[in-house]
């Protein structure tokens, strides 16, 4: 039993290390934020009903696209499109909700004078918000698909195409835009049900926003994470495809010598991450409450790649885990809010989020030569004979 | 050197070895893999330091702690791996990291001025500005050794250095080192390549498992004494017994088939199941790339192939695997092997469809299970399947790639070059290995550079020259002649 | 000695690690029971929220039955909705935010304002359940910039105005009031160039213009660094003599640019004014338990607080009043 439990800590060291480092993350937010008459566990603020919630909500979010990007980094790729991406879904899923005429720009119209912006804006049709998640979902898989064959048939570098990606679809959602900001309350439609989806609680889904429950601290997006985890853990660990982007990623030679279409599971791996990025932008959108063209979704994808980066995805490709992806995920989101709760100057929270992931992936990697090194300094400091060897 | 002792972590590597050189001396040091030839290069190159044992250099004790201290005692060292850069020139590369300043800049005049007379003496007949990466890859050898030259080194160490060469190359290459010879410089000739070393070395000295186990003199280099000596027994050249021509299939016919490499170029020869036809030719010759067109990974530009009478789809590895051709490529290491996959992974690599269920999940047991088979039916030398490619020898790798067809039906499988790197007793057993598969029916297409190779276990001998094939020899007709005077591209004399 | 289990020597060094960092300072949720709790969010970081910053200070000295967390966001919604979410669980009662984008943060500032007392700042978010806006009449400062903009340029002619996001409620309130103030005059507002707050690309909007319009007679930047970006472009070009600027608010490079003669002016707010009345405000609202009304807010729910217009000769004394107001932050 004990045996079995060391050498899965030892076939999964990144993880576990993670985890453990995880796990002493939240041990000092908890402890550090008690404070008396404080209605959590320990009488914590971090593990109060609400804090769980806001918490487990961002890593929903957080979580979903970084899977993606995570599987993506596995078949030695990038993708550095997340966040634009994830404004111009944004700009689309609310135009697509919004009556044509209060949409910016729209004033600009005429029929006889044809110009770019107010004729796009004019055409998008409006339609009933599921429809509007599925035309999301569509067209961020089939971007995502754009990329991967970019990637994978036409081999150009994911460094690259990505990138392109990441100053065209921001450009475009703010040209969508007209540079301003689209906001949720714009539309005429009751998205009550929409909001509970995006942003509400399990329980607010089960037994209406009245109750109170353990429930209630469960969000939408963290249980549709779960979902996409696991799934996605079986597609890449247990499945043949999986095993074929572990393949590329490693070697993609000698994977297509073996007579497999690594430029198709590239570009598939690329059609995830679309698909991935679409579905967290939905509700990233119903988060904020609006889409600032210039600034929405900002950095995730840097925030993706650290990430699953941290949970032992190597950005050489073949190495990485879907739990490794969401321990990363988590540890980032937990920093943050510790950051937040411990009252430490906000404009600290990236340095501190950036030297945490320094030093965690520096022991990883070198943790045992440079504790070797500083036992051995110790015991010849204290004279001992060092009989290792 | 003398007594010179090398412990690595469980590994005794080097046991009480000695090694004198004279000056102008050219010493062939041979031995299997892992028999510590590089080990010691290491340690008179400056990589390694040894636990024990002297180092004396014109008769004075000397300690060689680093790379830099081995340049300045005269060593050079020429690696099988070639450390040039091919984004510079020849001059640039020739004084990488000593490049002679003027006003804190580089003096290319003085570097093409110095390169000019090095390259003259190795009889290279280009300017010093020409970009290494035209030059072809023994070409860029020589710029190693004008390199060590230009170091005034003393010793050279060369460390297989034919093993990318093509024939020509390295004739030219066994030239310059007697030249270095004349000039009192000393050689020391790292290969596995038996036929050069009769050719080269004054002396061989063999080891064998970190230890010296003897030496020949100049006259006593025979083949049979040199491999005798390297693995410590008498090794029979296998004289196999051949299939009998009636007994043999259709197989794999190629016809009009053209390549990128030689667009027009049409070949047409045949394999037949049961038989090992050998293919030779210089390196350059567009056998590989022919392999690989006919395996499917690279594009034709024409042509057809057939197996067993009926067409197969071109351009793609997938309808050819489907289809029973298969192909150990030339370079395990990046096309045959995922080095980081374990031997399992490796091994069901190709055929993932016969292991899993309909919703294409792995059957993980059924994966390891056929990999053991494997690694019991080739005798592959590991502790368990989960072991990564990585940790294996060479041989033991080659049997992973073919464990990865075996496991499959194959009716051709395209041998290319399949025992470089790989030491004597693997060698064998690999040999052993395709006349098994050659006797069920098997068609064995083997690409190979060493002749001794192709002459001893072949069928058939198929010649390449520039894309072309030059001509088709019979088991009777085998000669390293014949095979040479095709292989640069002579006309078949048809014998009677 | 060879070290068997890895990840447990990682958590054990991290953890000493941190026991170290966070033992350095500490926290002041442990130091301030029986005080209230308020805060002040930001929309982006700023000079400007360094000098609020200064007279939250200042009132959180006057007053010490509370404490002042003050946040800096970074422009996006998603991030103050971050932010806030933390003060709140953190036991925060009224908070002064500044939200980037009110329209679409209607919903969360609702939820906040049921748990806590709310009050924007800078920028307003009507029909939400903020107690009401302290800030600047943005139509008015635009008008006076147009105003300024009328003194300036006697003749008339040609003007670019410049701005970070073109959709904040600010710039439009302010390019509105220019427009509104030189309407009917020969001063001709071609069109406002946004920059998204990319200076470099603030700057060469500037130069463009001035190499498309080689005729242009004015410049106004409506957001605080716009005026010495446009005043960088404009030196470079050579055409000082021939361009008037106009900026916004008091960067350090406008004031003394200022009483150089080369910027003509600058409609200055009172950001330590934002800070220091809205910590009152929220003292007062909390407790005090005043109402908005008994604080003098009108009906509408805005409180103005008044602009001030720089020109030369006081830039100097402006700028010392300023460094002031940021060492005083400096603890």
């Amino acid at each position: 039993m004990i045996r079995q439990f060391v050498q899965l800590t030892k076939q999964h060291r990144r993880e576990t290390g993670m985890l453990g480092l995880l796990l002493v993350l939240i041990l000092i937010t908890t402890f550090r934020t008690t404070d008396e008459g404080v209605d959590g566990l320990f009488n914590s603020r971090f593990l109060t009903a609400d804090n769980i919630k806001n918490v487990t909500r961002q890593i929903g979010i957080y979580g979903i696209f970084s899977i993606g990007v995570g599987i993506v980094i596995i078949t030695a790729g990038i993708d550095l499109s997340v966040g634009s991406l994830m404004a111009l879904l944004g700009v689309i899923f609310l135009y697509l909700v919004t009556p044509a005429e209060t949409r910016p720009g729209h004033a600009k119209y005429s029929e006889t004078e044809f110009e770019l912006q107010p004729w796009l804006v004019h055409h998008i049709p409006e339609v009933s918000w599921p429809t509007a998640v599925l035309v999301i979902l569509i067209i961020g898989t089939l971007i995502g698909l754009m990329q991967g064959m970019l990637v994978g048939k036409l081999k150009l570098q994911a460094f690259v195409v990505t990138l392109c990606g990441l100053l065209s679809y921001r450009g475009i959602s703010r040209f969508l835009a007209n540079d301003t900001t689209v906001n949720v309350g714009d539309t005429q439609q009751d998205l009550t049900l929409a909001k509970t989806l995006g942003d509400g609680s399990l329980g607010d889904v089960l037994f209406g926003k009245l109750n109170k429950g353990i429930l209630h601290s469960v969000p939408m997006t963290f249980v549709y994470l779960v979902a996409i985890a696991i799934i996605a853990h079986i597609i890449l660990h247990r499945s043949v495809f999986g095993r074929y982007i572990f393949a590329a990623g490693r070697n993609e030679l000698a994977t297509k010598y073996s007579g497999i279409n690594t430029g198709l599971v590239i570009a598939f791996a690329y059609l995830i991450a679309g698909f991935c990025t679409a579905f967290a932008a939905i509700p990233q959108c119903i988060y904020s409450g609006s889409v600032q063209p210039s600034t929405h979704g900002a950095f995730f994808e840097l925030y993706a790649i650290a990430a699953a980066v941290l949970g032992g995805c190597s950005l050489r490709g073949g190495e990485g885990s879907i739990l490794g992806i969401l321990i990363g995920t988590t540890i980032l989101i937990v920093l943050r809010n510790m950051v937040n709760l411990l009252g430490y100057p906000t404009a600290l929270s990236d340095a501190i989020t950036g030297g945490v992931i320094f030093v965690g992936v520096l022991f990883d990697q070198h943790g045992a030569s440079i504790i070797n090194r500083f036992v051995g300094h110790i015991n010849r400091l204290f004279g001992k004979k060092n009989k290792a060897a | 050197m003398r007594g010179i002792h090398k412990r690595f972590p469980g590994v005794h590597a080097l046991s009480d070895v000695d090694l004198e050189i004279a000056a102008g001396e050219v010493v062939a040091i041979i031995g299997e893999n892992g028999a510590g030839k590089s080990t010691l290069m290491n340690i008179l190159g400056g990589v390694h330091q040894p636990n024990s044992g002297t180092i004396e250099i014109s008769g004075t004790a000397t300690k060689i702690r680093s790379v830099s201290e081995a340049d300045a005692h005269g060593i050079g060292f020429v690696h099988q791996e070639l450390n040039v850069l091919d984004n510079l020139d020849v001059g640039a590369n020739v004084f990488l990291g000593r490049e002679p300043r003027r006003f804190g800049l580089i003096n290319r005049r003085k570097i093409a001025a110095d390169t000019t007379p090095l390259l003259a003496r190795l009889g290279l007949e280009i300017p010093p500005e020409t970009p290494l990466s035209e030059l072809s890859i023994g070409q860029q050898q020589m710029i190693e050794i004008a390199k060590a030259l230009s170091k005034q080194a003393r010793i050279i160490i060369m460390d297989e250095p034919t093993s990318s060469l093509t024939l020509t190359e390295t004739e030219r290459l066994l030239e310059v080192i007697n030249d270095l010879r004349e000039e009192g410089i000393s050689v020391i000739y790292i290969s596995h390549r038996l036929g050069e070393v009769r050719q080269c070395a004054d002396r061989v000295v063999v080891l064998r498992d970190g230890k010296n186990a003897g030496e020949l003199q100049r006259g006593e280099i025979e083949h049979d004494a040199m491999v005798s000596l390297m693995v410590g027994r008498e090794l029979k050249r296998s004289a196999h017994e051949r299939n009998e021509q009636e007994a043999l299939t259709d197989g794999l016919s190629i016809i009009n088939l053209r390549t990128t490499t030689y667009p027009d170029c049409e070949v047409n020869f045949q394999v037949k199941g049961g038989e090992i036809l050998g293919m030779a030719g210089l390196v350059g010759a567009g056998r590989s790339e022919l392999a690989q067109t006919v395996f499917g990974v690279d594009p034709a530009m024409g042509g057809s192939i057939t197996l067993e009478g009926l067409p197969i789809q071109l351009g793609s590895a997938r309808e050819s695997i489907r289809s029973g051709i298969y192909l150990a490529p030339e370079d395990r290491k990046k096309t045959g092997l995922i080095l980081e996959f374990d031997i399992s992974q490796n091994i069901s690599l190709a055929s993932l469809k016969d292991h899993c269920s309909r919703l294409a999940i792995i059957n993980r047991s059924s994966e390891r299970n056929e990999a053991q088979r494997q690694v019991d039916a080739l005798k592959i030398k590991t502790p368990s399947t989960a072991t990564t490619a990585m940790n294996l020898s060479g041989g033991n790798q080659q049997k992973v790639v073919l464990g990865k067809w075996l496991s499959m039906s194959p009716k051709v499988i395209i041998f290319d070059e399949p025992t470089r790197g790989i030491d004597v007793g693997a060698k064998a057993e690999i040999y052993k290995l395709m006349r098994a598969l050659a006797d069920e029916g098997v068609a064995i297409w083997m690409i190979s550079s060493d002749m001794e190779e192709v002459l001893g276990i072949s069928d058939r001998i198929v010649v390449m020259h520039e894309g072309r094939i030059t001509g088709e020899l019979e088991h009777v007709e085998f000669s390293e002649e014949a095979v040479m005077h095709l292989a640069v591209g002579g006309r078949q004399v048809n014998a009677a | 000695m060879k070290i068997p289990a890895l990840p447990f020597i990682l958590n054990l060094s991290l953890f000493l690690s941190f026991a170290l960092f966070s033992g350095c300072k500490k926290s002041t949720l442990e130091t301030t029971s029986g005080k209230t709790k308020l805060a002040f969010v930001t929309n982006a970081s700023a000079d400007f929220w360094a000098y609020a910053e200064a007279g939250i200070a200042q009132a959180e000295k006057e007053f010490d039955d509370i404490e002042v967390e003050f946040k800096v966001g970074d422009g996006t919604p998603a991030k103050q909705r971050e932010l806030v979410e933390a003060l709140l669980v953190r036991g925060v009662k009224g908070i002064a935010i500044s939200p980037c984008s009110p329209k679409g943060q209607k919903d969360m500032l609702n939820e906040w304002a049921q748990k806590a007392s709310l009050i924007t700042v800078d920028s307003d978010a009507a029909d939400t359940g903020r107690k009401f806006y302290l800030g600047t009449d943005n139509v008015a400062a635009g008008r006076q910039a147009g105003e300024l903009l009328k003194e300036a340029l006697p003749e008339g002619g040609k003007v670019m105005a410049f701005v970070g996001l073109g959709d904040q409620a600010n710039a439009v309130e302010r390019y509105q009031g220019l427009k509104e103030a030189v309407a009917g005059t020969k001063i001709e507002i071609l069109d406002l160039r946004t920059d998204e707050v990319d200076f470099g690309k603030a700057r060469r909007n500037a130069e463009d213009t001035l190499t498309k319009y080689p005729d242009i007679a004015g410049m106004v930047g409506l957001w605080s660094y716009n005026g010495p970006l446009i005043l960088e472009a404009v030196k470079d070009k050579g055409v000082l003599d021939k361009v008037k600027i106009i900026a916004f608010d008091e960067d350090p490079r406008t004031l003394k640019a200022i009483d150089q003669g080369e910027i003509f002016a600058t409609v200055a707010q009172k950001p330590y004014e934002f800070g220091y009345q809205s910590v009152k405000a929220l003292r007062d609202l909390i407790v005090e338990n005043k109402t908005a009304q008994d604080l003098g807010v009108p009906e509408t729910k805005q409180k103005f607080i008044e602009t001030i217009i720089i020109r030369k000769g006081e830039g100097e004394a402006y700028l010392e009043k300023c460094n002031a107001w940021k060492a005083s932050t400096k603890k």
